[in-house]
């Protein structure tokens, strides 16, 4: 009777070879899907979502700071203590505090590039919120609007500015 | 925290003297298929234990080394995790205890300052720092990326996936408050390039003119790719022991002081707070500092670096770092960096950083008086000249600055060896970069993480008479 046994097998595809002198080297593909939970700021993104712009601040009467937050975080760390969410009131008008011209962005970026990164301040927010100018030329001290992408990224790219003219 | 209370503001102490006595470096390179990474970090500890002028045989100080700390800045670069053991084995240091250490760009000086604690707290007499990074696995804008992934991936990465675009902000405003000229920044490309020259480690020597840097190609805006740091694939080690041990090993052993500061990774949660001064400054120096709704550290500054300084110069006795100190090795990731952290460690206040550069005090001939420069930096040709494998950078940053003050710079740079190790030729007109000696020789380097996340500043202090 004929002896059958199960033999492993390769079923990977064999690495390519990109060199062999002056040493070996092979390509090694990559790719991978990470699940990332946005936690206790999913109202932040969430409201981006919708076309709103949600900040946080501390109810802690005796905490020393009763700004909001953008970027929003969940606890306060001054006082340890959870926040509560805001809707900034629109239209969102922010003032430029500095900005930079990206021309060579890392792999996988989202935005076409040359672009304006921008970082807004916003009148009683203790923080400053990055992000990109859709359209114009920035100066520090111009005003920008804030606008939402009609089809949600469901990431920080769902927001955007524009030149705000009065 | 913005208001630091008494126990926050306690000076660090070593329980015991702490020293550096040899330090290791490989060449530094973009694409180094020739060597597998433990395979370079074994050449890195091969030099540090071979080439040192040490006592004993190299074996036996090996055989001396109680503990080691790893420093590897990023697991995807190497597509290898828990890289240290694999290191530690190649080594032949099982089954001694080994830590790896992660503080982003500030990882090599982390590591420095974790060896340190562990010989200050007798918990090992000799311990081993070595540090690593492989960023040839990718791409170049691949490695962008991976770079990026220390931006915050909820508020930021997305927003650029590069991190010169996390600093070219803080350099316009840097430009816009402390009447910084794209001049300056570019003399900072072309010094460190040029000190390159002379290094035969150094993966980007050049010499380039202000004009050619600031016609080389934008990055983003205003800093161009000759204003920013290597990508770099490259080991180097240090070996730090007890005052015993040091005298037993060489006659030239360098005690040392490190000590660290960390601000959040955003630089949009920089919220405004006082300054906290350094030793030789005052509340009068900055009163008219900041104008009514401006920010400390804002933009413009790294709190991080400066309460690194703020803690290592209280731990260590220095008083005016410009005068005290004979040489400074500084995290040129980007020359806004560089120029960034002249105020956070009082070598100008802050506001006049740029006159660090215009003076010619950053240079080893100032280039104004033809003299010596009063307090050089980045004599190693820095990041953007030499080399940034980032969990081996801040440890090549303290190797170099104690070659420095053990008079060691022409034996470690100058050697024609060396060069040929490396497949190079050393130049016809090879400049030798030596401090001078003198009694209490001491240098400082500065190991700097994501926009100031993490920093150290370590000072190694000539020891012999």
């Amino acid at each position: 009777m004929k002896e059958t046994r199960e033999e492993a097998r390769f079923i990977g595809r064999p690495a390519k070879v990109v060199q062999m002198e002056p040493a070996m080297v092979v390509e090694w593909p990559r790719t991978f899907i990470h699940r990332h939970t946005y936690g206790k700021l999913t109202p932040f993104f969430k409201g981006l979502q919708e076309g709103r712009l949600l900040a946080t601040r501390c109810k802690n009467p005796k905490c020393p700071e009763n700004r909001l937050w953008l970027p929003a975080r969940a606890d306060c760390p001054d006082c340890l203590q959870p926040m509560a969410w805001e809707e900034i009131p629109q239209p969102v008008i922010g003032t430029i505090y500095t900005y930079t011209r990206v021309a060579y962005g890392g792999m996988g970026l989202e935005i076409s590039e040359p672009y304006w990164q921008i970082d807004v301040e916003l009148e009683g927010v203790c923080t400053i919120f990055k992000g990109w100018l859709k359209y114009g030329e920035p100066k520090i001290g111009m005003k920008v609007r804030a606008q939402f992408q009609d089809v949600p990224t469901n990431t920080i790219l769902n927001i955007y500015w524009v030149p705000h003219d009065g | 925290m913005i208001v630091m209370k008494e126990g926050n503001k306690r000076i660090p102490k070593w329980n015991r003297k702490v020293f550096a006595v040899a330090g290791g470096l490989t060449d530094y390179r973009k694409w180094f298929p020739e060597y597998k990474l433990e395979e370079l970090v074994m050449l890195a500890f091969r030099q540090m234990l071979e080439q040192n002028d040490l006592k004993m045989d190299p074996l036996e100080v090996k055989g001396l080394i109680n503990y080691a700390v790893y420093g590897h800045f990023a697991d995807h670069f190497q597509d290898q995790l828990l890289c240290s053991a694999k290191v530690h084995d190649y080594l032949g240091l099982d089954p001694l205890y080994n830590v790896g250490i992660k503080t982003g760009g500030a990882t090599g000086g982390s590591a420095v300052l974790t060896g340190a604690m562990a010989v200050a707290s007798g918990y090992a007499d000799v311990v081993l720092v070595a540090g690593w990074e492989r960023m040839d696995e990718v791409d170049t804008r691949t490695g962008n990326t991976y770079i990026s992934f220390a931006a915050c991936k909820d508020y930021e990465t997305r927003l650029a996936r590069m991190y010169s675009a996390y600093y070219a902000p803080m350099a316009k405003r840097f430009m816009e408050t402390y009447n910084l000229s794209e001049e300056t920044r570019a003399k900072v490309a072309v010094k460190n390039h040029l000190y390159a020259c002379s290094s035969p480690y150094a993966q980007q020597p050049g010499r380039y003119t202000v004009e050619e840097v600031l016609n080389s190609r934008i990055a983003a805006w205003p800093l161009r790719f000759l204003e920013c740091c290597a990508m770099s694939v490259g080991a180097a080690s240090m070996l730090l022991c007890d005052e015993k041990t040091a005298w037993r090993l060489t006659d030239r052993p360098c005690e040392l002081y490190i000590a660290g500061g960390s601000h959040t990774l955003r630089v949009a949660d920089r919220r405004h707070q006082a300054i906290p001064l350094l030793p030789h400054e005052t509340e009068e120096m900055y009163r008219d500092l900041l104008e009514p709704g401006s920010r400390y550290p804002g933009f413009e500054s790294f709190l991080a670096s400066r309460m690194a300084a703020w803690f290592c110069y209280r731990m260590a006795g220095i008083e005016n770092p410009l005068e005290d100190l004979d040489l400074v090795e500084l995290h040129d990731a980007f020359t806004i960096s560089d120029i960034q952290t002249y105020g956070d460690i009082g070598l100008r206040p802050y506001g006049q950083e740029p006159d660090y550069i215009e003076s010619g005090d950053a240079y080893y001939i100032n280039p104004n008086t033809g003299k010596p420069g009063k307090c050089p930096s980045n004599l190693s040709g820095g990041l953007i000249g030499t080399m940034h494998a980032v969990g081996a950078t801040g440890i090549f940053q303290g190797v170099e600055c104690l070659w420095q003050v053990q008079q060691k710079y022409d034996k470690f740079h100058g050697d024609p060896k060396i060069w040929e190790f490396w497949g190079k030729t050393k130049p016809d007109d090879w400049q030798s970069l030596q401090i001078p000696d003198r009694k209490g020789c001491q240098a400082a380097w500065v190991s700097h993480a994501g926009v100031g996340s993490h920093v150290t500043l370590g000072i190694l202090r000539k020891a012999w008479q």
